[in-house]
């Protein structure tokens, strides 16, 4: 099986192109050493695995996920590349372009979106790109597939691409230090093309200079390029060598660009101007973010996903519990079973199943902001106040998909450039009160503020949003003096996102929580349930005498200052660790209930207002979640940030908690 | 026709000015403008200015981007 690298700048159509050439994911895990999402697919026609990289503007990388795509160039060896350019930025592109083909692979060049190109009057001759570069030029337009089936059959026989024999002259003192650098690189076995490993040398490239390093004293070829800058800087030809690489490509890329495109027709983008002066109005901008944002939640919670979460819990509650007892009575069960499967697996893990549909709901939703490009308008607008919070703009995203699940919105803080803002972001995405906190809000507003629900949930969301934005000053005050945030990004046109590309983001990103349920969720329920089935004095004892109601009230009494210190409550925070989702589980199980109305009223009769206020201030604020811990230690490689991030969390919980319940109490609040 | 060079900011929204020096900006961003093909000699038109002193929005090449309104006064153009 050979594989195919994909390679191509940032929005340019490389998912859409990745999902017309492969019928099927085979493979989503992670690079060695990064937790970058690695998109490997089977190419439609057989000839092997089509592998997505990161998108990325050069081969230098400014964040992690650029990173990537050098490492895996570099370390492996792909058979071809496809390189997919934006036919209507053709320029920019370029220059990702000739630094693969230097790499010397066979390449394809996919010059997509043609049709938006020709649209706003640009005309790219592939012929003449063709015969510039020397590889095969296929015109594309990957959102409706049109071009995708010469790819494939050009790709039908990987080894037929002609091979790459383009090379640019980086004039006499380059050259030279080049093919210096290259000699010295020969003893060196296992490296890809030696005049590129030399000029990404030459350019810096931290990646390269790392696997070089580990391979070879690199001092030597430093020098060499060292002495090339200064040769350079005498004769005034740049300021330094990287600079230099960089003029001699961009202007190669120039002629090239001069001859191969006819824009005397060009005009700008009509659709993307008009939205844009109203979508980033300088007073409008942000109000109509605000009722979009609106408009997301209620659609998520009440208009479409609530009512769908009520018929999966009719269903889960009623019909399914019905024909498992009944199941469970014909084949004569024991005891046993028939409790461990009704009140552990059904009662555990159907408490949560039921808000999958809120979940995707809230993922599609995101994941069209995103594809329509939408979403870099939000960072744009938010930018300034998340600079005064000592944030930038970028974070904001990933925030916002800390409502969904934190551990996806970690992982998308991947995209900002800055290792400390993105430490940050991971640092606080625990406070953003993710889907699985909101049943419990939902549950006690139910009880307690039944007139008031949408602003009691609604305030539990502000009060993580509010904390995050006053760590997040207080951390980047302290914790990270001198560094200074930065802010850029790229406003793709806007455009209707297509079905197919948004069904698969929004199930990539939903599958996560899926397969929680049917995992960390699954056992945690069942765990929980044997703990309250078995005692001390043996199987089947009284719930006030299992080993559960031991455990909770051994750590009752820490939480008596904070108003629920009996050992029901405590004993759900445990395992509201494994995975939020289970508090509310816990409860089910705990309380006995068989249905919402039994849960509630149950807990009506244990809690008061107040500590029904400060319980769930107590589990918006506590420790993240297992799955939450284990991406923040993956994410920023270290055990101590991972324990900062926990500890954190907890006193801020108890603090928080003391004082709404103890204050309350000095108010006269019950 | 006079030409005079002033920092990117002090363009109108909409008007077009050439680039003549970016100095004194942070590397990783200098870069990343590079990268976009945001240089010397280059065509660049202020789009519009952000809400409560936000980025700027730019266009240069084609592309749409926005950067902050601290780090384009770094950016000096030539306006005819």
């Amino acid at each position: 099986m050979s594989s195919i690298a994909l390679v191509g700048n940032p929005n340019t159509g490389k998912t859409s192109l990745f999902n017309t050439l492969t019928s099927s994911y085979e493979y989503v895990g992670n690079w060695a050493g990064v937790t970058v999402e690695k998109k490997i697919g089977s190419l439609k026609n057989g000839a092997g695995k089509l592998i997505d990289l990161p998108g990325i503007y050069s081969l230098h990388p400014l964040s992690r996920d650029e990173g990537v795509a050098a490492q895996y160039l570099i370390e492996e060896t792909p058979e071809a590349l496809i390189n997919i350019v934006d036919a209507s930025q053709l320029e920019r592109n370029l220059l990702l372009t000739l630094q693969l083909l230097e790499y010397g692979k066979p390449t394809i060049l996919g010059l997509n979106m043609t049709d938006v190109a020709k649209a706003r009057g640009i005309q790219v001759n592939p012929d003449i790109l063709n015969e510039r570069l020397g590889i095969p030029v296929l015109p594309l337009i990957a959102r409706t597939g049109k071009g995708t089936s010469q790819v494939l059959s050009v790709l039908e026989q990987p080894s037929h691409i002609p091979p790459v024999t383009f090379q640019l002259n980086y004039g006499d003192i380059a050259e030279q230090a080049i093919a210096s650098i290259v000699a010295q690189l020969q003893k060196i076995s296992g490296l890809p093309n030696l005049r590129w490993v030399a000029l990404q040398l030459m350019e810096q490239n931290p990646v390269i200079l790392e696997l070089l390093k580990k391979r070879t004293d690199i001092s030597g070829l430093l020098l060499i390029a060292d002495a090339a800058q200064t040769r350079l800087q005498q004769e005034k030809l740049a300021l330094t060598l990287p600079q230099w690489i960089r003029s001699v490509r961009m202007d190669y890329i120039r002629m090239v660009c001069a001859d191969a495109i006819d824009s005397t027709l060009q005009k700008p983008h009509n659709l993307t101007e008009r939205l844009d002066s109203i979508l980033t109005h300088r007073f409008l901008g942000l109000p109509l973010f605000i009722v979009f944002m609106y408009a997301m939640f209620k659609t998520t919670f009440d208009w479409i996903g609530g009512p769908l979460s009520d018929l999966l819990d009719g269903f889960i509650g009623g019909p399914l519990s019905d024909w498992t007892n009944s199941l469970l009575g014909t084949i004569g069960a024991s005891e046993f079973t028939h409790a461990l499967i009704v009140d552990g697996l059904i009662g555990g893990v159907g408490g949560v199943l039921v808000f999958v549909p809120q979940i995707f709901i809230l993922f599609l939703m995101i994941s069209f902001l995103e594809d329509s490009g939408y979403m870099a308008r939000v960072c744009l607008l938010m930018d300034s106040t998340m600079e005064r919070m000592g944030l930038n703009g970028k974070a904001f995203i990933p925030f916002i998909i800390g409502f969904g699940c934190n551990v996806p919105a970690i992982m998308a803080a991947r995209s900002i450039e800055q290792p400390k803002d993105r430490l940050l972001t991971t640092l606080l995405m625990p406070l953003m009160s993710c889907s699985a906190r909101l049943p419990v809000y939902l549950l006690f507003a139910a009880v307690f503020f039944p007139a008031q629900q949408a602003t009691a949930v609604l305030s539990m969301y502000v009060m993580g949003v509010v904390f995050a934005l006053i760590l997040c000053k207080f951390f980047s005050k302290h914790l990270f003096k001198n560094e200074t945030s930065i802010f850029i990004i790229e406003l793709p046109p806007y455009r209707m996102p297509q079905f197919k590309t948004l069904s698969r983001s929004t199930w990539e990103k939903g599958k996560g929580f899926l397969r929680k349920a049917g995992t960390i969720i699954l056992a945690g329920s069942v765990l929980i349930w044997l703990m309250s089935y078995a005692g001390p004095g043996g199987l089947n004892v009284d719930m006030d005498h299992s080993f559960l109601a031991k455990f909770g009230g051994f750590i009752a009494p820490l939480l008596q200052p904070l108003g629920f210190g009996t050992w029901q409550a405590g004993s759900t925070l445990v395992p509201g660790f494994l995975a939020k989702e289970v508090v509310v589980s816990t409860m089910n199980i705990i309380y006995h209930a068989p249905d919402a109305a039994g849960l509630e009223g149950q807990i009506a009769s244990v809690f008061t207002p107040l500590s029904s206020i400060s319980f769930m201030a107590f589990i918006l604020l506590y420790i993240p979640c297992l799955a939450t811990v284990g991406v923040i230690k993956k994410e920023t490689a270290s055990w101590k940030w991972t324990f900062f991030s926990m500890g954190y969390s907890l006193v801020l919980a108890y603090a928080v908690s003391l004082v709404i319940y103890q204050g309350g109490r000095l108010l006269g609040w019950s | 026709m006079v030409l005079t060079s002033c920092s990117l900011l002090r363009l109108q929204p909409g008007t077009t000015g050439s680039i003549q020096k970016i100095e004194g900006m942070n590397p990783i961003l200098r870069r990343r403008l590079a990268d976009l093909g945001v240089s010397e000699g280059v065509m660049i038109r202020l789009k519009g200015k952000g809400p409560f002193m936000g980025p700027i929005t730019l266009e240069c090449n084609g592309q749409l981007f926005a950067i902050r309104r601290k780090e384009a006064s770094m950016i000096e153009v030539k306006v005819s």
